[in-house]
């Protein structure tokens, strides 16, 4: 796998995003955190995330000119959010004077501050916590600069003390000194660096826009010579900047390296602001926000994170995670020689439904990702057998002679009709009408193709077993002289197209949809049904529109759900998650349930499978074409894994015999010499523990026949196991006459050596 | 693994009619091969696999060997 394509890729999610007010705030004031203390009315701490980044906090809290909020994306929803005046409340409400800090030596140097305004301070302010000797010239008598031309709004008390605690750091500081360009060369002389932040200049400069260097002198210049402008926090952010290039210019490292994000950037993170409903903004009772108030309109904050994906997927809701930090988890797990895959089971419990892609404005789509990294662990040996061990079994049962068979009329077939694996197994009473009904519609020779596309060894990563089946599909298509294929499978139809494009297909439902159902003249109560579209084609508009075509003629209305066409959800069977993580898969039948209380239409057999087992009345849309009586089909009990089996297996008996009139070889209906009673208990365990019904066959006929069985005298039951490929089944069971009474199935993957 | 299996276990194995006896068994998995004490036939040595034993700890080994 390619992990630094892996590793891009995780760059590209704007998960981590700070944003829009963050990245425009040119010192980065994380305003999601101090608005979420002040929502929780902690204003202290919301004074500490202001101070964290914000210079002279107290001050600059009070005259900020906020560039922030002209980017809020609240902005067109009842207003932008008022960070200025919640930072007012917060100096206020919360400021704490700082603690007094251990003084560290100051020897990397000496570094002259020319002007004494807000980029002069922060530039002393940041050099001398960096470890320099600062001397500050200011021509007037006090520092400050334009600050004390906020005298009124903020208190002269208060800016005297920031400027105490300023000179109380060691910083020496020259009033009334008046410094020209010949003094300033003076000043280049005796100190190691110069930053000049005097707002005017006899001449013009040459700053670089990044690093605020002169030419390539050790003279540094911010605030309104570097900004052309009066904004206060722009000023301290040169200021700020200055000093940290000056620290690299002293220290000889790179001047640029690593700098991209310094001051004021666009973030690359988008907010999805459909749905916002508009709340105006909090209006204030006196000059300032009261507590009460200020929580108020700290409500309003939308907190900017995208999590788009996350909203809309059960499995990254479920494991809480986002694709920026699911990729690098992935990366982990694969770089891992010795030690514990903690992620496996995560990555099979996503059901490469692709829905994440639809959902991101960047386009990724952890499908693609969690194909990639099941083909890597397959090909590292490192795929948890037992993940999808069952789904291949039922694979290749499928492409066994117990099911899979092709038959056509004689001479070239022009269609040829493949109804998947899964529709037979749920429906197999269907089929044959289905394949009756093609015949007589289509003018041409239609045949039929029993078999699995081979999607479950798609999902488990089994390339091998992929390409071996598409090249049996593929062999058999040009035998029976290049049909096109009639598909009822969405899974199937995704196959073909992604490992089958030489043949062209053609939906069954776009085939009702054009020749009109079998039984037109049916009466149908009308009601609205939602359509749960399956995810596998959730491009394919021709089958949205023929199952939608199909219910309206029908006699049904369609309400669609929020989720769906191009956006729909996975029913929770998809990458095979259902054998992988049942408790992942009911999480997404859950939730897409709960999206409405209609009834649902679907044209996925595990889809109305998964949905019926959970409570919720389903149609298939075969059910609005062949059932007779919709009430009884709306919460039909799904046949189980084992009757999954029979189905097949018996639909290709009957097929055989009714259409074709040949009689099926003898060992497609070989039956056991001893009659199973399974109560219903029982049944749940074989379900929940993937038993299917020939494995207890087996371990009872070898149990009869060898005695390998175990016998309890007081319970006169017997205990019975085969090792049946992978796998030991254990039976317990009594003989009642002719009967065998199963009291319980289990199973296991080890392997115990009998000496 | 051990201890899951009941020693005084009420089943006889059904070919040899023997009581069962606690021994040493060899269980393998992944290509891991691990000595475990578990209840088996003396004359036959076909082992005893509790549900409890198969169903618990036994899944529990096979998961974490699976992540191995």
């Amino acid at each position: 796998m390619d992990l630094d394509k892996l590793l891009e890729t995780s760059d590209i999610c704007i998960y981590d995003e700070p944003p829009a007010c963050t990245s425009c705030c040119p010192v980065h004031m994380d305003v999601i955190a101090f608005i979420t203390e002040i929502e929780k009315g902690e204003f202290d701490k919301a004074y500490k995330v202001m101070e964290k980044r914000i210079p002279f906090a107290r001050i600059i809290g009070s005259i900020c000119d906020h560039p922030c909020e002209k980017v809020c994306v609240r902005s067109d929803s009842g207003g932008t959010v008022k960070i200025s005046e919640l930072e007012k409340a917060a100096v206020r409400y919360g400021y704490a004077p700082p603690k007094k800090a251990i003084p560290i030596p100051k020897k990397k140097g000496r570094v002259a501050v020319i002007g004494g305004g807000i980029s002069g301070m922060t530039a002393a302010f940041d050099l001398d916590k960096k470890g320099y000797q600062v001397v500050m010239y200011e021509k007037s008598d006090r520092l400050g600069g334009k600050i004390w031309n906020y005298e009124g709004g903020l208190k002269k008390e208060v800016i005297e003390e920031e400027i105490q605690a300023l000179m109380n750091k060691g910083i020496k500081v020259e009033l009334n000194r008046f410094i020209d360009k010949k003094g300033l060369e003076g000043l280049i002389g005796e100190y190691d660096a110069v930053y000049l932040g005097t707002g005017q200049w006899e001449e013009e400069l040459q700053i670089h826009p990044e690093t605020f260097q002169v030419g390539n002198t050790s003279v540094f210049a911010g605030g309104k010579l570097s900004n052309k402008s009066c904004s206060v926090i722009f000023s301290a952010s040169s200021g700020r900047r200055a000093a940290i290039s000056i620290d690299r210019y002293i220290g000889k490292i790179s001047m640029n390296a690593s700098r991209e994000r310094e001051g004021s950037f666009e973030t690359p993170l988008k907010y999805e602001t459909e749905g916002i409903q508009p709340v105006e903004a909090v209006r204030k009772a006196s000059d300032i926000y009261s507590k009460d108030e200020s929580v108020r309109e700290a409500g309003r904050c939308l907190k900017c994170r995208c999590r788009k994906c996350i909203e809309s997927c059960s499995h990254l809701t479920h494991f809480n995670i986002s694709p920026k930090s699911y990729m690098r988890q992935i990366n982990q797990s694969e770089r891992i020689i010795l030690g514990t895959h903690y992620a496996n089971k995560m990555i099979n419990s996503c059901t490469m439904c692709r829905l994440c892609k639809e959902e991101c404005f960047k386009d990724i789509s952890m499908k693609d990702v969690i194909q990639e990294t099941r083909e890597s662990m397959v090909k590292r040996g490192k795929m948890p057998v037992s993940a999808h061990d069952f789904a291949l079994k039922d694979m290749k049962f499928s492409n066994s002679k117990h099911f899979s068979m092709v038959r056509k009329q004689p001479g070239k077939a022009e269609y040829l009709f493949y109804p998947g694996c899964q529709l037979p197994a749920s429906y197999p009473e269907y089929i044959g009408e289905i394949y009756k009904y093609l015949v007589s519609k289509i003018n041409g020779n239609v045949g039929i193709y029993l078999g699995c596309c081979g999607a479950p060894a798609d999902w488990a990563g089994r390339q091998d077993l992929m390409q071996e089946n598409a090249e049996i599909i593929k062999e058999t298509w040009e035998d029976t002289g290049k049909p096109v294929f009639i598909l009822a499978c969405s899974s199937c139809c995704s196959i073909f197209e992604k490992h089958l494009p030489e043949i062209s297909f053609v939906s069954l439902w776009e085939i009702f949809a054009q020749y009109g159902l079998p039984h037109n003249n049916k009466v149908s109560p009308k009601h609205s049904l939602s359509v749960h579209d399956a995810c596998a084609t959730r491009h394919n508009k021709k089958i949205h529109d023929s199952i939608r075509e199909i219910a309206v003629l029908s006699g049904y209305e369609i309400q669609e759900l929020k989720y769906s066409k191009e956006r729909t959800k996975c029913c929770g069977y998809g990458g095979l998650v259902y054998y992988a993580n049942r408790e992942q898969s009911a999480d997404f039948v859950k939730h897409r349930i709960e999206e409405s209380n209609n009834d649902l239409l679907v044209y996925c057999a595990m889809c109305k499978d998964l949905l019926v087992d959970a409570g919720k009345r389903t149609f298939h849309i075969l059910d609005l074409i062949f059932a007779e009586d919709m009430e009884s089909v709306a919460l039909r009990k799904m046949p189980t894994l084992s009757e999954r089996h029979r189905n097949r297996a018996q639909l290709k008996i009957r097929l055989l015999r009714e259409i074709w009139g040949e009689e099926p070889d003898m060992e497609l209906e070989k039956q056991m010499d001893f009659r199973m009673i399974i109560p219903e208990k029982v049944k749940q365990l074989m379900e929940d523990r993937y038993i299917l019904m020939e494995d207890i066959e087996k371990v009872i006929d070898n149990a009869k026949k060898n005695k390998e069985r175990f016998f309890n005298p007081q319970e006169k039951s017997y205990l019975a196991r085969l090792r049946l490929d992978n796998v030991t089944y254990w039976v317990e069971y009594e003989e009642k006459d002719e009967d065998i009474l199963v009291k319980s199935v289990y199973s296991h993957r080890m392997e115990i050596v009998e000496e | 693994m051990n201890g899951d299996n009941k020693q005084n276990t009420p089943w006889l194995c059904d070919k040899c009619k023997k009581e069962l006896v606690q021994k040493k068994v060899k269980v393998r998995y992944l290509g891991g091969n691990f000595e475990v004490e578990l209840t088996k036939c003396p004359e036959c040595n076909m082992v005893f696999v509790s549900e409890e034993l198969a169903m618990g700890k036994m899944l529990e080994v096979e998961k974490e060997l699976e992540d191995k």
